[in-house]
């Protein structure tokens, strides 16, 4: 049984390496052999531009500052939509009468997409950072919320009852049942939540920015540099995926009982 | 317990009363912030009953916005999900298919749909295909990866069943596979609702010439409030329609899974 899942994973990786060196082919060759040349730079020139961009400046700075100008907006931001979503959400699963009162301004608000507020976040907060900083705190605060209700409100109530039997206060039910409870849910939030908050930043740069990943794109439109375009998704992509990762981590050492359960 | 419901519908009435209250307050009678940026509740319904009519400042009526975003919404999804369930269903059937286009979906899937704008707009201009490509690339992938995990998660002892009755692989895939994936497909449908809401609105902020995302845009560049949270609304309104009617569809469609 173990030798066939080494297999599989091996048979997983070359046909990793296969395609990946496949769609470097495909995409060579089209460029060389047909008309796409004429809007599409060739895979190695793309890949040159970026290591080209890791020294030389785009617009005033390497593209290493300005995607980390753009990871700070967004850690500003999701740690707001964390501090105040978490509280919000656990507030909704465990009390009654809380969730009467949030359940339906939230459920009036969140229909709008987070990105539609960037108009109206420009005219409150100028084009300055506060606005950005609001436009990703609303496009994470959402599946944060709800992520933090479902997992405070599915908790099995035979364990709050046999806590409860052997004397256990309200605040110590909450502490060492319901919070423990409800952190895998709230972190499949928090997942779905950073790349919101990732997905945000990009757009709200696009709209309005002198620097960050989503700027870097919009100038590449602007000036018709599509190499600069592709340059900025691979990395944009790439930083997603390292956010992700890096959340997943912090999961595995938060909750190892919960994956270990799986 | 029917006096308990009722308790609880009264503070939720109340609270959205209170919201209401709260918001006309700090608008028209303290006057915090000036009304062209922060309007009373009144003043976005007097706007929102005013812009069915008249198409300053953006150059359309509200109805005709909202035709031309529903027009673009619904081309790119309905592309999405004709093509993204299907690959989904056969890369979670057919492990050949899922060794090779799973590597190149993971390539591609980490840039955020929004991401694709730019390159979009330069390459087809701002008209509806750049618009509808983007809203397909974000409807393709929620679709792809729910299709494929709702066939992954068939129940091994069914597909056993339907083998040992004689089912050849392929009406094992449309017998017991699909049938018991709907529920999962019908998830990633909702999230590709909603993802393709979303890239429409900033794809029309960025390059348009109407639409709801062009609207707000353009109301934010002469400063009305009023009429940026009418085209907010008007988003949040439209999208939780879409979403209801999706689930409408799901209860007529998928059979079982509901009982439990």
């Amino acid at each position: 049984m173990k030798k066939k899942f080494q297999n599989s994973k091996t048979e997983t990786v070359v046909y990793f390496i296969c395609s990946l060196v496949g769609l470097l082919i495909v995409w060579q060759l089209a460029v060389s052999f047909t008309s796409l040349q004429k809007v599409m730079p060739s895979p190695f020139v793309v890949l040159g531009f970026i290591g080209q961009s890791l020294t030389q400046k785009i617009g005033g700075k390497i593209l290493p500052l300005h995607i980390l100008a753009s990871l700070k907006r967004v850690f500003v931001g999701y740690f707001l939509a964390c501090i105040i979503g978490i509280p919000l959400g656990i507030l909704m699963g465990c009390s009654k009468t809380g969730k009467a009162i949030v359940k339906p301004i939230f459920e009036l608000l969140r229909p709008i997409p987070g990105l539609a507020w960037i108009p109206l976040a420009i005219l409150w907060f100028g084009i300055g950072e506060t606005s950005k900083y609001f436009i990703i705190c609303v496009s994470a605060i959402v599946s944060i919320i709800l992520n933090a209700y479902a997992g405070a409100s599915q908790v099995d109530q035979t364990l709050v009852g046999a806590a409860r039997m052997l004397g256990a206060k309200p605040a110590q039910i909450f502490l060492y049942i319901t919070l423990p409870a409800s952190v895998p849910q709230i972190f499949a939030g928090l997942q779905v939540g950073l790349s919101s908050s990732w997905m945000a930043v990009i757009a709200a740069e696009m709209i309005r920015a002198n620097e960050g990943a989503g700027w870097i794109i919009t100038t590449g439109m602007e000036s018709g540099n599509t190499v600069q375009i592709l340059a900025g998704m691979i990395s944009i992509g790439l930083v997603g995926l390292l956010l992700a990762s890096l959340l997943r981590l912090i999961e595995r050492g938060l909750c190892s009982w919960n994956i270990q359960g799986r | 317990m029917k006096e308990k419901k009722l308790k609880y519908t009264l503070i939720s009435t109340a609270s959205v009363f209170c919201f209401l209250l709260i918001w006309y307050l700090i608008a028209d009678v303290f006057k915090v912030f000036p009304s062209s940026t922060f309007p009373s509740p009144f003043k976005v319904a007097t706007a929102f009953v005013r812009k069915l009519t008249v198409t300053t400042p953006d150059g359309g009526t509200l109805g005709k916005h909202l035709i031309a975003s529903l027009k673009v919404v619904l081309l790119g999804y309905l592309l999405g999900i004709v093509i993204g369930v299907p690959l989904g269903i056969l890369m979670g059937w057919y492990r050949r298919v899922d060794l090779i286009v799973k590597p190149l979906f993971d390539l591609i899937r980490p840039i955020p749909p929004v991401g694709w704008i730019p390159l979009m707009i330069l390459w087809l201009g701002i008209g509806i295909q750049a618009k509808a490509t983007v809203i397909f690339v974000s409807a393709v992938t929620p679709a792809i990866i729910n299709a494929y995990t709702g066939i992954k998660q068939t129940n091994p002892v069914h597909i056993w069943v339907a083998r040992t009755f004689g089912a050849s692989n392929f009406e094992t895939l449309l017998k017991v596979g699909i049938p018991s994936a709907l529920p999962m497909i019908f998830a990633g449908l909702k999230v590709s609702l909603g993802a393709s809401w979303m890239a429409l609105v900033a794809a029309e902020m960025l390059a348009s010439t109407e639409g709801l995302g062009y609207m707000i845009q353009m109301n934010r560049m002469v400063g009305k409030a009023d009429n940026i949270m009418v085209g907010m609304i008007t988003i949040g309104l439209v999208g939780a329609l879409l979403t209801y009617i999706l689930e409408t569809l799901e209860k007529k469609l998928v059979k079982g899974g509901r009982n439990k």
